[in-house]
Order: structure tokens, then sequence, then C-alpha cells
């Protein structure tokens, strides 16, 4: 038996030359960081989002984070509010074809534990639109970071309102890299027509 | 027992009965006082009450009504009720009665009971009397059809009828029947005051028990005008309603939880799936 012959180790995965490839700031502890470049891999590969980017201070207080949010633009509208679902109905329109709003996603491990008081931070740390970018044309492997200097520009208490206030994608990713995302909201909002 | 619309309110406060002091039941036996709560005040309860011969019976359950603990709280603090001891009230005041009191109040029972039986024999015969009188019309029409001399191949079948209500009794002789007394029926009252005397106002009311963070939520969703109904069936606390259930599908499944109380991120995934098996916002 030819001892010496072992096969080459295997390419890393995509995922990992990603992950390899962001340098971590010093502000979060790694593995918020690296959860948060997951979601974001995930967000920009499996769901088409686009504008991606990775908040580490508040727009609002311009504070530090809980830990990195990620704001960004899905492909389509991922919620309406009942009330403008009847809206649009009226009008003729298809709702789930309007214009998509950027959103902010709270990344998460399945295995974490989490409290009222915390949601409340988070909620109180982000306005209800996330703030627009200037510098998403980047390029994709490079995650552009916020460093608080262009906060608070689009969203906040100056932004267009949105029905049911603010709203948050939860992004939980399990064991097994699958990601699950919730929309969490700010308050009693009711629920949409089925 | 009187038709209720919940129009007219009961006299207030009104008592909350507690099965034991050890046990943190509550119950409301009056229909007048649960309709009126769940029109005003969005009160809903959970009828318990089943047949005496069926306890296992489970659907179309009656009186009696229990409040969950949070609305029996509601109702105290909002000095809409007093809670009182179910056992030790009943005790005291069957108690104080003398004799003459307590044969007056079976007196009254023997009374509405014969008054129910009357009811129900003056109901039946009249019954009797308009089918009497449906198929004697209906003989008429028969024979008249007969006189028409159609080939109707039903009027063989007809004839035997005719001569079977030939010598019906006229109205005047059922009315002469009716004199018989009925057998007095047994009365089962729903609520024990009156005759008993209404159990005294406490000045300072027991609050009912209940987890304060369900009782944060359950306060807060009612003064929104939401109706909540308890949860348990889809493994939550309260489903909420935005009206009253009997018209409207519930908006919410609801859960509590202290402002720093671990919630594990698997329950929120679990728990949205079985609001989304429902159709429910979490």
């Amino acid at each position: 038996m030819a001892i010496d012959s072992t096969p080459p180790a295997p390419q890393p995965s995509a995922l990992t030359s990603y992950l390899k490839s962001c340098a971590l700031h010093g502000s979060h502890s790694p593995h918020y960081q690296n959860l948060a470049l997951q979601i974001l891999h995930n967000l920009q590969y499996q769901h088409d989002w686009t504008s991606l980017h990775i908040h580490i201070h508040s727009p609002l207080t311009q504070k530090l984070l809980l830990r990195p949010l990620i704001s960004g633009l899905p492909p389509h509208r991922i919620y309406v509010h009942p009330d403008d679902q009847v809206e649009e109905l009226k009008r003729g329109l298809d709702p789930t074809k309007g214009e998509p709003e950027r959103e902010w996603v709270l990344p998460t491990y399945l295995a974490e534990k989490w409290s009222l008081r915390r949601f409340g931070k988070v909620f109180d740390a982000v306005g209800e639109e996330p703030p627009e970018e200037e510098r998403e044309e980047e390029g994709k492997e490079e995650v552009s970071r916020d460093e608080s200097e262009d906060g608070g520009a689009g969203g906040g208490p100056g932004g267009k309102k949105r029905r049911g206030g603010k709203r948050i994608l939860l992004a939980t990713l399990g064991d097994d890299s699958t990601v699950v995302y919730y929309i969490i909201h700010d308050g009693i909002v009711k629920p949409r027509q089925n | 027992m009187p038709a209720s619309n919940g129009h007219t309110a009961p006299d207030l406060p009104f008592p909350v009965f507690q099965a034991s002091s050890k046990v943190e039941r509550y119950l409301l036996y009056d229909i007048n006082t649960i309709t009126w709560l769940r029109k005003n005040h969005n009160i809903l309860g959970v009828l318990i009450g089943t047949l005496p011969q069926i306890p296992q019976q489970n659907v179309f359950l009656g009186l009696p009504l229990e409040l969950q603990p949070e609305e029996a709280r509601l109702l105290v603090e909002k000095g809409l009720a007093y809670t009182v001891n179910d056992l030790d009230w009943h005790t005291k005041d069957l108690a104080s009665k003398n004799t003459t009191q307590v044969e007056s109040i079976r007196a009254d029972l023997h009374r509405d009971g014969i008054e129910v039986a009357r009811e129900l024999q003056k109901s039946k015969q009249k019954q009797t009397r308009e089918a009497l009188k449906r198929l004697r019309i209906n003989s008429f029409s028969t024979v008249s059809s007969h006189s028409a001399a159609s080939p109707d191949p039903q009027a063989q079948d007809d004839t035997p009828e005719e001569t079977l209500f030939a010598d019906l009794p006229t109205p005047e002789s059922t009315q002469a029947q009716s004199v018989l007394e009925p057998k007095p029926w047994t009365v089962t009252p729903t609520i024990s005051y009156p005759p008993l005397s209404a159990p005294p106002v406490p000045s300072s009311p027991a609050l009912p028990k209940s987890t304060p963070s369900s009782y944060a939520l359950f306060a807060h969703l009612h003064d929104k005008g939401y109706f909540m109904s308890p949860g348990i069936r889809f493994g939550c606390q309260f489903s909420v309603y935005p009206g009253d259930p009997l018209r409207f599908h519930s908006h919410f499944l609801a859960m509590s939880a202290e402002w720093d109380e671990e919630i594990d991120l698997l329950d929120l995934v679990g728990g949205e799936g079985w609001g989304r098996g429902l159709r429910r916002g979490g």
C-alpha cells in the first residue's frame, strides 16, 4: 500500500473562501462577523439580493450595534401591509409586483436565546428604512463596510412612513447552513390577507 | 330562563365565583352577566358545563362559564367584579336561613316547576290541535278531489285516514282535558342568588393571581379592543381575535415573555410553523 499517495485536499467551498477573503474588524467578536457574512452570502447568491451592506454602527445613534446588521434590496417585495394590499388591488395592481423596499436583516444562530429586551434594542437602533448606499458599486466580492459616517441618510424619522412601522427580517442560521427568514415587526401589526 | 341579548347590565360589581380558595378557577353562572360581558367588555371565557349524563362531552358546552385568570383579574381591577369563595358563601348563607325561608325557597322552586310543566303542556296541546287541523284540511281536499272524480292512485290510501279521524275531538274537549294538572318539573336554577342574598362586596377585593407577563399581554391586547380566547389548542397562550370570534378569524397567536426572559429561537421558528398552518400572524 502506497501511503505517500494521499489525495490532494479538496478545494475550500465558495463560502469558506468568501469568508477568508473578507477582513474582520475589531468592533464585534469574529463569530458575529462571520455570521453576518454568511447570511449576506446566502442573501446575495441564493436569494438574489442586491446593495447588500453590513452595518456596525446604528444609523440613528451612531453607537456600536449589538451585533453587525445587514441591509439590502430584495429582488421583489418581501412584505405588503394588508391595507396597502387592499389599496393596490382596488387600483388594479398586483401587490406582489410592487417596487421592492430596502430591508434590515438581523443575523442569528438557531441555537441562540433571545429576549424581548434584546429585540427591543435592535429595533431602537434602526430606522424604518435602511440608509441609502452610495458605495454599492464597489464590487460583489468586496463587501462595503459601514463606518458610520454615511448613516442616517435614507430612513429614520425623516424618511417616508412605512405602514406597520419598523420591521426586521430575522435570519436564523441552522447547523446545516440553511437559513430561515422571518419578518418581525415592532409592535402589533395585523396579519396579511391570504 | 329569560332570553338574554346582553343589553341589560348586571348590578355592578357582580360576583365572580372561585370554586375553592386553593384553586384559581373563576366561574360565572348568570347568562345575563356572561352575554353582557361578551358584548360590552370583550370577555369570552370558556363554557364548561356538560350534560350530567355525558360528562365526556366536549362540544356544545353550556353554563357555567370559566373565566381565564387574566379575565377575572381584569374585571376585578376595573371594579366590575369581585371574587367570592363559592363554597364558603353558600354554606354561610344557607346556614343563616331559617326553616320558613328555606321552605319558601322550596315552594318557589315547586311553583316554577309547575309553571314549566304547564307551559310545556300548553304548547304540546297547541301542536296537536294544529296538526289535527292540518290533517282535516288535507282530508277535505282529498274528498273534493274525489268528487271531481280524478283518477288518483293515492285515493285508495286516503280513505282509511278519513274514517280514522272521523270523530275527532273538538277544540272544546281538548280544553277540558287541560284542566288536569301536569306533574311539576324539577327545576335546577343556574344561579343561586336570588333566592340567596347576594354575596357581600369586600372593601378590598382579592385580585385573582396570574402570571405577570401573561396578564400584561392580556391587558394590553384587551385595551386595544381585541378578544382573547385560550390558545392552548394552538400551542400558545392566547388566540387573539380582532372582534367577536363568532364573526372573525383570529389575527394572532400570542405568547408572553418577561422583558429579559430567554426565548429560544427554535420556539420562535416552531411557533411560526403552528401559526402558518392556521394562517395566523405570530
